[in-house]
């Protein structure tokens, strides 16, 4: 094996630059495959052991306290489906709570209470962060994420109810679950006027929707059927987080696909370039006695060696990358602190990709290697320069007869000569023209959606009123005074304000996030992927999130918490983003919101009027008032994009030095070829212009067929975004070409196959010619 | 001075003055001076490795002096670009190799034409020149033959056509028999012969001294990257001698 071993040596030291191009393309697609692999593994795998970890729920149900007893709801639980339960603990919700003490959370309108005896429950265990359990009458335990930060106790902090009863903070937890607002005692949830239980489950099957749905059942059997009013499962929970992690996964899987599919091509081309050109090293390690397995394994070693490197530096630049982007694709998600610590790269993907990569290398070295297994060694040896095979002479044949410069005719010649090499290449710049096409595509979706969210196409200046708990004194203006000076002032065009509140719906235990609105609403409203906007009394419209988690159809009608209690609502449309829910219900629904009127104001602009002006004449009108232009592109659009385009400059750099590789083992071979053309007269610029048209024919074939394919993958990743991320998506989004973007990005391919060129063309040019023509 | 048949030479083809060049601590060239007048027939004789090559390259521009000027045809080599060198050679020189260098995936034909191309000829025009060079050169039957089909003798008549393409000032050959049997290299040697006839001013390197007798005028000795003798020989008496 030792001989094996140092003719490989000598065999990668005599290639080093095919050896540097092997290890920088497997470095490349191993850091795509790690990254992706391990964001792949994030959206699934934290979640469940970190949810199993606080033996969260997997069911929350909510009884009718006067249609089920407590005894009852435990008897029925008593199915073998059921793992485990808490409860029932009697629940009471609290509309428009208050709070004392300094800088408050902000409680949300519609706030649960469960009276629960003890945090370490065998379903929902709670672990507190912050002081103690809530053991008497007036004491209180705040449900806060722990992504929040660290909580302190403090003697002030007292959460008063409607009715003024006032409740002392005496610890924070987590719930993993999501199952209240805070806790209390069970006594102290009854005295609140509590009308509803609530009972935990975990099931020995929570594997889908399906396995929960008969595990309820089986859990609730026997109980009067209108005692269950409402159920949330972990899955919504998960759902939730997984968006997250979804936004980048269909993108990611497909650039590491197109990665791992343009390294393969590249390392085959490399190892059969390495055959044909060693054709007479073959033949002299067969002279000297190397049996075929031994020069099988020469040329698997040379190349094995430069992809284990590369696919070492790659894990650990893809274990970075992948940790970064999948904290950054959690990043604010609610439920987000149960995944966070754990969401690494895991570390099974490590051996999987150290293994696998070096392994696909040595596959796709293979064929060539065994072509030159079988080669005799006096073929070997007396080898000449490129064979003459299948349609190569008569292509040159009408080449030289044509109209075009000689150096140019010679060049589009080269790639019939050796139609394998030609054909990989080929697909190198396909795959290299498909990515950016898809990724422009990607980008422009993305750009386009933000613009969809942020409406910035009919609104231009959004102004957001200080909040007086934060930024004291806050706007000087009632919400009517603020719409009357608005509306007064030059250039406006048309008005809304919105305010944002939590409240709950019936059957769900679930917060619901509910925006309303009023002023303009007709004219501002975003666009609809169904139905229409609101136009009468009781209609809403929803979040694609919402109508997916809820399954609802337009027309159906939801019962919502508002001031008034339980209201009725039609659903009347489908929004892209924004709110679970939006109401032009000021008055019933504003009350809930922590501030009690407007958030902000949202202005549509007279055509030509300056909105950088604008802004400013509204901030003079009242400090409280912070007016800003409305062209804010989400961070994550700015994370997409630049995720997006790193990975299309390294595939843009491996398909480049696919071609940079063609071009060297074309040029290593021709090298005498040159030499003689160079000595009868032709010129530097026209062996760079000989050895470039060799590739930039290929590339333009690439682009034209690179380009069409870039688009089709566009079309099935961005909806395939939007199912994975819960949303519904305009068709307009897939619409973002045009004739001479496509024309572009379809010369794209050549562009590639000159860059890719351009050096060993220019060394070939340099290249001295005295030595190679005196040499057979 | 007057060479053997009588030429003047107000036309000096080459003129090599004191020119050096060292591979490094090598000196493969030590100070050579070489004028070659038009019409004249050279040998450049000398065992291997004493710089024959090395000078032939100096004479073509495909490598440049460490020191000393070359004039050739009236330019100064010296003097020019990688580019110009190129123009050089295209225009004033052709050039035979020992081992052809013909381009594989041409056929003779072509490989011919192709100089002619490169100096901007339409390729129904070179072809056509191609085709008349083949003629000339008793090759004319292997028009669409591809090199490796041909004889090495025929290799050497396709690569000689392809450096008369564009009717240079002097044809350079390093070693051009080398690589044949000795009948084709005495063809080959002929050819060269009959076209100095012509007027075709020959510069031929050569270690073989019965070949360079039988087709030169005048032989250059080289040893050591010097000229170690430049003499005149009476050609017929030459080619006696050597039979
Ligand atoms: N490119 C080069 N680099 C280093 N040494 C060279 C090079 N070319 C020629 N030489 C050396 O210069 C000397 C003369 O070489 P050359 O002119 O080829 O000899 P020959 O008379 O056999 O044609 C030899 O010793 C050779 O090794
Ligand atoms: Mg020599």
């Amino acid at each position: 094996m030792s001989a094996v071993w140092r003719a490989s040596r000598a065999a990668v030291k005599r290639r080093r630059l095919q050896t540097f191009v092997l290890g920088v393309v497997v470095l490349v697609s191993s850091a795509m495959a790690v990254a992706t692999l391990g964001l792949l593994a994030a959206v699934s795998g934290p979640f469940d052991q970190a949810y199993s970890a606080a033996r969260g729920a997997h069911v929350v149900a909510e009884f009718d306290s006067s249609k089920a007893t407590a005894a009852q709801i435990v008897h029925a639980a008593n199915a073998p489906e059921v793992e485990a339960v808490a409860g029932p603990y009697p629940e009471a919700v609290l509309h428009s709570p208050s709070e004392t003490g300094d800088h408050p959370a902000g409680l949300p309108g519609s706030f649960t209470l469960v009276g629960r005896d003890r945090p370490d429950t065998p379903v929902d265990t709670l672990v507190l962060s912050a002081g103690r359990w809530a053991t008497g009458p007036g004491e209180i335990v705040m449900n806060e994420p722990s992504y929040i930060g660290p909580m302190q106790i403090k003697s002030e902090h007292e959460v008063v109810t409607p009715d003024g009863v006032r409740l002392k903070i005496v610890g924070y937890a987590a719930s993993a679950s999501q199952s209240a607002g805070g806790w209390v005692t069970p006594d102290q949830a009854r005295a609140l006027h509590s009308a509803s239980l609530q009972m935990m489950y975990r099931f020995r099957d929570a594997g889908s929707d399906a396995a929960l749905k008969a595990g309820t059942a089986a859990a609730t059997q026997g109980l009067p059927s209108d005692a269950l009013t409402g159920t949330s499962t972990y899955l919504a929970i998960k759902a939730n987080l997984a968006k997250g992690p979804n936004t980048y996964v269909p993108f990611l899987t497909v650039f590491g696909v197109l990665g791992l599919i343009v390294s393969v091509l590249i390392v085959g081309n490399v190892v059969s370039g390495a055959v044909v050109s060693g054709f007479r090293h073959i033949g002299v390690l067969k002279a000297l006695g190397f049996t075929p397995n031994q020069v099988t394994a020469v040329y698997l070693v040379m190349v094995t060696f430069p992809a284990v490197i590369g696919c070492a530096l790659g894990s650990v630049i893809g274990s970075l990358v992948g940790g970064k982007l999948v904290r950054q694709a959690f990043f604010g998600i609610f439920g987000s602190d149960l995944v966070l610590d754990r969401a690494a790269v895991p570390t099974w993907v490590h051996p999987v990709v150290l293994i696998g990569m070096p392994v696909l290398v040595a596959l796709s070295a293979l064929i060539p290697a065994m072509r030159a297994r079988r080669l005799p060694a006096a073929v070997a040896i007396s080898a000449g320069s490129v064979q003459q095979t299948g349609r190569g002479p008569m292509v040159q044949r009408r080449l030289g007869g044509s109209r075009l410069p000689r150096p140019v005719s010679l060049g589009l010649g080269w790639p019939f000569a050796r139609p394998g090499r030609t054909a990989l290449t080929l697909s190198t710049v396909v795959l290299g023209v498909m990515t950016v096409t898809m990724a422009l595509g990607i980008s422009a979706s993305v750009v386009r959606f933000g613009q969809l969210q942020n409406q910035t196409d009919r609104i231009q200046v959004r102004i957001d009123l200080s909040d007086p708990q934060w930024n004291p004194p806050g706007p000087t203006h009632s919400d009517d005074q603020v719409f009357a000076l608005l509306r007064s002032l030059p250039g406006t065009a048309h008005v809304s304000a919105q305010s944002a509140l939590e409240t709950r719906m019936t059957g769900s235990s679930a917060i619901l996030r509910v925006g309303v609105e009023s002023g303009d609403t007709a004219q501002l409203h975003p666009d609809l992927v169904r139905g229409r906007w609101i136009e009468g009394p009781n209609e809403v419209v929803v979040s694609s999130e919402f109508w997916h988690r809820h399954k609802v159809s337009l027309g159906d009608t939801i019962t919502l918490d508002s001031s008034d209690g339980p209201q009725p609502q039609k659903i009347v449309g489908e929004i892209v983003g924004g709110w679970d829910v939006t109401t032009l219900d000021w008055h019933r629904f504003i009350p809930l919101s922590p501030v009690r009127r407007a958030q902000s104001f949202s202005v549509q602009l007279t055509k030509g009027t300056d909105p950088q002006a604008y802004a400013a004449a509204v901030a003079r009108t009242d400090p409280g008032l912070n007016a800003a232009v409305n062209n804010a592109s989400d961070t994550i659009e700015k994370v997409i994009i630049s995720v997006v385009s790193t990975l299309t400059v390294m595939l843009i750099i491996v398909s480049g030095l696919g071609v940079f590789n063609t071009v060297v083992l074309n040029t290593r071979e021709r090298r005498k070829d040159l030499g003689m053309l160079k000595s009868i007269g032709m010129t530097p610029r026209q062996v760079i212009a000989m050895v470039v048209t060799s590739v930039a024919a290929l590339g333009a074939v690439g682009g034209i067929v690179g380009a069409p394919l870039g688009i089709l993958a566009h079309r099935i990743i961005i909806p395939m975004t939007g199912r994975g991320t819960g949303l519904d998506l305009p068709d307009s989004l897939l619409h973002v070409w045009n004739w001479p973007t496509v024309a572009l990005l379809a010369f794209s391919g050549s562009v590639i196959a000159v860059l890719g060129a351009y050096l060993p063309a220019r060394g070939a040019a340099k290249a001295p010619v005295a030595e190679v023509l005196r040499t057979e | 001075m007057t060479n053997t048949d009588g030429y003047e030479e107000h036309d000096i083809v080459v003129q090599l003055t004191d020119v050096r060049k060292d591979f490094g601590d090598y000196a493969a060239l030590d100070g050579v001076s070489l004028e070659i007048g038009a019409g004249e027939s050279v040998a450049v004789m000398g065992p291997s490795g004493s710089g024959k090559s090395t000078l032939l390259n100096m004479v073509s521009g495909l490598d440049r002096p460490t020191s000393g000027s070359v004039l050739v045809g009236g330019e100064d080599l010296v003097g020019l670009s990688e580019k110009g060198l190129a123009l050089f050679r295209r225009r004033r020189i052709g050039m035979i190799f020992q081992f052809f260098n013909l381009l594989d995936d041409l056929p003779a034909l072509d490989n011919i034409a192709l100089a002619g191309q490169l100096v901007g000829q339409k390729a129904s025009t070179a072809r056509k020149r191609a085709s008349e060079l083949m003629g000339e050169l008793g090759i004319a039957d292997r028009k669409d033959i591809h090199p490796a089909s041909l004889s090495g003798g025929e290799r050497q008549r396709v690569a000689t056509a392809r450096a008369l393409m564009n009717r240079p000032a002097l044809l350079l050959a390093d070693e051009p028999t080398g690589a044949l049997d000795s009948r084709s290299g005495d063809q080959v040697m002929q050819l060269l012969m009959d076209l100095n006839g012509l007027g075709q001013t020959l510069l031929i390197v050569t270690h073989d001294p019965r070949l360079a007798a039988q087709c030169a005028r005048r032989v250059v000795e080289v040893a050591d990257g010097r000229i170690a003798r430049d003499r005149s020989v009476n050609h017929a008496v030459a080619t006696k001698a050597a039979r």
